[in-house]
């Protein structure tokens, strides 16, 4: 297809008009709006517990990562997080000031992730039910995180950073235990993540 | 002051909305919503071709992006937080109603049957008339042509998204718009003006 086509067809599907909900939505989501309040407060109460259980449950994978790998300043105090309390994120002592060097360590932290998310994809068995749940929620956390990388200007790329690989780790720990389960235990002694 | 360009999204808003916002003000967030109502409802109906289905995501993206506006740390603009929300939303919604195992590949349609410099029907299509055509084609080549043209998405950032390879999103384009343009074009597509009298 020629550039001339391309651009015509985007500027007409660009010019279609915008289309609107049926009714006021709004009158219907501020309804939904104030439970999420309470909630996100009642989130904060159970937070500490919540945090510590998870974060017990997510050490498994980190304590498995050869330390001379692992982000120094990422601290692993917390998780839980997301709207459905299925899928965790950990919370990160948030450096605002990037050091270049931490923040190499972490980039590599992530390629080595998402390397080794790809190989178990292909071994693993699929995920089901509130792991399939807990996994597409981190991707699309981890989705918002991306587009914050994408920005040109980058002040906190180093706490963006942390998160990502936080998100990622937790991704990992989900499907660790998917994919020991397709293996049969047999590779529980082996796996390790670069 | 509001700025729309390539994006249906792409509208700016100051910083001071986005705080209040994350101080829990749903007043504010009002008017966040007011602004990305319709962009996230067409973004959603587009790709979902379904009124129902779109005004669900619509309320579950806008949902979410205040349950998480506190994750927001203001490196990309707000209406690319936000429209990566409602793509993930209508996306997952692909995938419960496995409209995304249907593509333009499976209908049998041969994007190379089109020369490149064949006149182009959406030129002179009117708005309607697209608008069926778009809501004839599959979701899955839909969503992509929609994300390609109008949200300026990239083949790997549309790949990523699907969970597909990069020349899925390539095929899935070149597929739709053939698609499209058979569907537009007056010779192939026409209904006369005269019916016969039965």
């Amino acid at each position: 297809m020629s550039d001339a086509n391309r651009l015509t067809l985007g500027e007409a599907l660009r010019a279609l008009p915008l289309a609107a909900p049926p009714g006021d939505e709004w009158a219907l989501l501020r309804e939904r709006l104030n439970p999420a309040q309470r909630r996100a407060s009642a989130w904060r109460r159970y937070a500490l517990p919540t945090a510590l259980a998870a974060a017990l449950a997510g050490a498994f994978v980190v304590l498995r990562v050869p330390p001379a790998s692992r982000p120094a300043t990422v601290a692993h105090v917390a998780a839980s997080s997301s709207t459905n309390g299925t899928a965790t994120a950990r919370i990160h002592n948030a450096q605002n000031a990037a050091n270049p060097a931490e923040l190499a360590q972490l980039q590599l932290r992530s390629q080595s992730l998402e390397r080794w998310l790809r190989q178990t994809g292909r071994d693993a068995a699929p995920l089901q039910g509130q792991d399939l749940a807990a996994a597409a929620e981190i991707e699309n956390l981890l989705g918002l995180v991306d587009v914050e990388l994408a920005a040109p200007r980058q002040v906190q790329a180093q706490a963006l950073w942390q998160r990502r690989v936080a998100l990622l780790e937790d991704l990992a720990a989900l499907r660790y235990s998917n994919y020991r389960l397709a293996a049969g235990g047999a590779t529980a002694a082996s796996w390790q993540i670069d | 002051m509001e700025m729309v360009s390539a994006s249906i999204f792409q509208i700016d808003l100051p910083a001071a909305l986005i705080e209040r916002v994350k101080s829990g003000d749903s007043m504010a967030f009002e008017q966040i919503y007011r602004r990305f109502e319709r962009p996230v409802y067409t973004l959603a109906l587009r790709m979902l071709g379904d009124a129902e289905a779109a005004r669900d995501a619509l309320h579950d993206a806008m949902l979410k992006a205040f349950q998480r506006i506190g994750q927001f740390r203001g490196e990309a603009p707000f209406w690319a937080w936000l429209r990566q929300i409602a793509m993930n939303e209508a996306l997952m919604r692909l995938r419960v109603g496995e409209r995304f195992m249907v593509s333009l590949e499976a209908a049998g349609v041969d994007a190379d049957a089109f020369a490149d410099d064949a006149p182009a029907p959406w030129a002179h299509a009117d708005a309607r008339a697209l608008e069926r055509a778009l809501a004839q084609l599959p979701a899955v080549t839909r969503s992509v042509l929609w994300l390609y043209h109008v949200e300026g998405c990239t083949h790997p950032e549309i790949a990523a998204a699907m969970h597909k390879s990069t020349s899925f999103s390539k095929s899935q384009l070149a597929r739709g718009t053939a698609r499209l343009r058979t569907l537009l074009d007056p010779e192939t597509e026409s209904v006369p003006c005269l019916m016969p009298i039965a």
